[in-house]
């Protein structure tokens, strides 16, 4: 592993000038480096993905509905990997089910445009949407145990996505699900065809779901918290298959995940999610080398072995107005009156990447 | 599978035993001396005690239950004191009859519940779903004895369409030969088509009954299942995968079938007992009007054969579920 000599500098939230930088942990920024791997295409090109304001709310009974998505704006380019952090309730897997067109009752969308592929997914005939769903765009689900049919064996259940959406024979079909068993490494894949998914692992299930999601090459791929589940060795094996399957077919990815270290490795692009707004977006290299959002900084100083330093970036919890302007001021050490009334925009930095935030920390 | 089988076969004798031993003391229970029903208000003294030592009563009630089994490993329930006919025969003339009412009687009711309780799942705001949601209230309030009477009424009395309330043959047909004991498979196998359509008619009205009323628990038990299976993480799953509608649907119906399948086996071995209203109304002359006419009269040979031969179909039902449950989930097959 290449050692990056890049430093992050993490400044006092206080007095940003004079704090003498803090050298990040070189493991974060070894794999800054291994994202460098992942080349961006070029920017003209028509975005695969893009989201534009995407609002959504769950309506609850008698009460004000619950914002889970707030005006949410980000795009992917064809052959990106793009992660997508954010805390548990921050509205990763809404986002993720709200392209798949799978928002659980009662939540909806109540305002903004998902266009994949230059298409608006909203103004597509259901049927139409039905067969993009699983065929171009596909996601690789958590929990696989749970979100594989308990009576299908694990060779049906990839077969007839193939059959389905490529309308080819069943025996055809089959002959496809067993390559791509073959694919995605499962010992013994003749006869894994015919296991039920209660006889699988953990890992051996993840990698069926994997199977799944890739079986029609897709040309993106969300990957919702997909080894969260998973031993950290097998996890990083996981990891490695898919991303390598994701590249070999040519597709994107969205990586939404809690461990902005899976981030580092893979992505080229890392999207911060924060209480459903999206508070930062940057390049990989440059979000490790000089993260502009305080939540980033505070993300990042939870892997550092600097209890200081940690404790610097973590603000009391403090007493805000619900309705308060920017919805991390609660806990922001950079807080101060403006966060309070004005909501921050998403706006660029002159490091390249775009915070949500009035103070940023810039270079 | 088959170790699975003989396993669940070797436990249906104790069951059988302690079913008999249970019900035994239970119907000892019943107040009533048989002997001075069985000889009327104006027996002597000397005659009831003769006749209560000549049925063994004068006994203590644990070796009365001793006799009692002793004669039914040797194939004999008693006699019935109301018919004077060995109980085996009368039930075995009987029980078919009883049989081929419920069966068919849920057949339908299967027909009626399943489609209507899928269609309502799988439309949350349709006329579906209001028409199944008030189907469902209305089976469960309406009794089926009143259901019957409300159809004799209008197809029999009003509309004449059906044959009267009286049995399961019409007087002028013979019966054909007994080989399965159903009246429409005996009629068939006969050849004799009137005797076929006038068993058919005679179904009619009784079997709507049932199946009009059984319908509700079982498109209630069919929708809610159907609702879970839907909102279930592996059917969300299957639907982001982009699967076609009607293969989501009969994947949902595959998972809910188990639950179905328990409704209706606690439904049937309800309703051999059960349906002794529809029975009466009809006079249809099956297994459960003899049982009660039976407890009525402190005829306990008859009740006792009764109880013997619903928990045998009871204990037989439920193997069949249980080795339904093994086909249709993996999960309950074990290692293979």
């Amino acid at each position: 592993m290449s050692h990056l000599s890049a430093a992050v500098v993490l400044h006092d939230p206080e007095s940003p000038a004079i704090d003498p930088p803090v050298a990040f942990p070189s493991e974060a920024g070894s794999r800054a480096a291994a994202a460098d791997i992942v080349p961006a295409t070029a920017p003209e090109e028509a975005p695969i993905l893009s989201i534009d304001r995407l609002t959504v709310v769950f309506d609850r009974y008698g009460l004000e509905p619950k914002v889970a998505l707030n005006e949410v704006e980000l795009c992917i380019r064809r052959g990106e990997m793009v992660g997508l952090v954010g805390e548990s309730g921050s509205g990763k897997t809404t986002l993720a089910r709200a392209i798949m067109a799978a928002i659980p009752e009662p939540g909806r969308i109540e305002s903004g445009e998902i266009v994949f592929d230059g298409k608006g997914l909203d103004d597509l005939p259901e049927e139409d949407r039905r067969s993009l769903l699983g065929r171009d765009l596909s996601m690789i689900v958590p929990n696989p145990r749970s979100e594989l049919n308990p009576v299908l064996t694990v060779g049906d259940q990839i077969a007839n996505v193939i059959r389905y959406h490529h309308n080819v024979p069943m025996k055809i079909a089959r002959q496809r699900a067993l390559d791509m068993l073959k694919a995605v490494s499962i010992p013994d894949p003749e006869r894994r065809m015919k296991a039920y998914p209660h006889e699988l692992s953990g890992g051996m299930a993840q990698r069926v779901v994997i199977a799944v999601a890739l079986a029609c090459s897709p040309r993106f791929v969300i990957s919702d918290d997909a080894t969260s589940g998973l031993d950290v060795t097998v996890q990083t094996q996981v990891l490695e298959l898919m991303t390598a399957l994701v590249r070999n077919q040519n597709a994107s990815a969205l990586f939404i995940t809690r461990d902005i270290a899976i981030t580092a490795h893979f992505c080229s692009r890392i999207i911060i999610l924060y209480a459903g707004e999206v508070v930062e977006i940057a390049d990989t290299a440059v979000f490790f080398d000089r993260p502009g959002h305080p939540y980033s900084i505070m993300l990042l100083t939870a892997f550092t072995h600097d209890p200081e330093l940690r404790a610097r970036w973590i603000a009391p919890e403090a007493e805000l107005p619900e309705d308060c302007a920017c919805a991390f001021a609660a806990r922001c050490v950079r807080r101060q009156e403006r966060c309070i009334v004005e909501r921050p925009s998403l706006r660029r930095l002159s490091s390249g990447q775009q915070v949500r935030c009035h103070f940023p920390v810039e270079a | 599978m088959f170790r699975y089988l003989g396993r669940r076969l070797i436990f249906v004798v104790p069951q059988l035993l302690g079913i008999t031993f249970i019900s035994f003391f239970l119907v000892k229970l019943i107040p009533g001396d048989p002997a001075v029903l069985m000889l009327g208000p104006n027996a002597t003294h000397e005659a009831v005690i003769e006749l209560r030592s000549q049925l063994g009563l004068d006994q203590p009630v644990p070796k009365q239950f001793a006799i009692y089994l002793g004669n039914v490993l040797h194939g004999d329930l008693g006699k019935s004191w109301q018919t004077t006919r060995p109980v085996l025969e009368d039930l075995l003339e009987r029980f078919p009859a009883t049989l081929e009412l419920v069966t068919l009687g849920l057949l339908l009711a299967l027909c009626i519940g399943i489609p209507l309780g899928v269609a309502a799942s799988m439309r949350k705001r349709g006329v579906v779903r209001k028409v199944s949601d008030y189907y469902g209230l209305l089976a469960g309030a309406v009794p089926d004895f009143w259901l019957a009477l409300v159809l004799v009424f209008v197809f029999y009395s009003v509309l004449n369409i059906a044959p009267a309330p009286l049995g399961r043959l019409d007087l002028e047909v013979l019966q054909p030969d007994t080989i399965t004991g159903s009246l429409l498979i005996d009629s068939l196998l006969a050849g004799d088509f009137a005797a076929f359509w006038s068993a058919a008619s005679h179904l009619m009205l009784p079997v709507l009954t049932l199946g009009l009323t059984n319908a509700g628990p079982i498109l209630k038990m069919t929708q809610s299942t159907m609702d879970r299976t839907l909102t279930s993480d592996f059917m969300r799953y299957a639907a982001m995968s982009g699967l076609p509608k009607h293969v989501l649907r009969r994947q949902a119906i595959r998972a809910s079938l188990p639950s179905v399948i328990t409704i209706v086996s606690v439904l049937f071995s309800f309703a051999i007992g059960g349906a002794v209203l529809v029975e009466i109304v009809f006079s249809w002359g099956g297994a459960g009007q003899y049982a009660v006419q039976g407890v009525l009269n402190a005829d306990i040979n008859p009740v006792l054969g009764f109880v013997l031969f619903s928990a045998l179909l009871s204990l037989a039902l439920y193997l069949l579920v249980d080795i339904a449950y093994f086909v249709l989930d993996p999960r309950t097959r074990g290692a293979s």
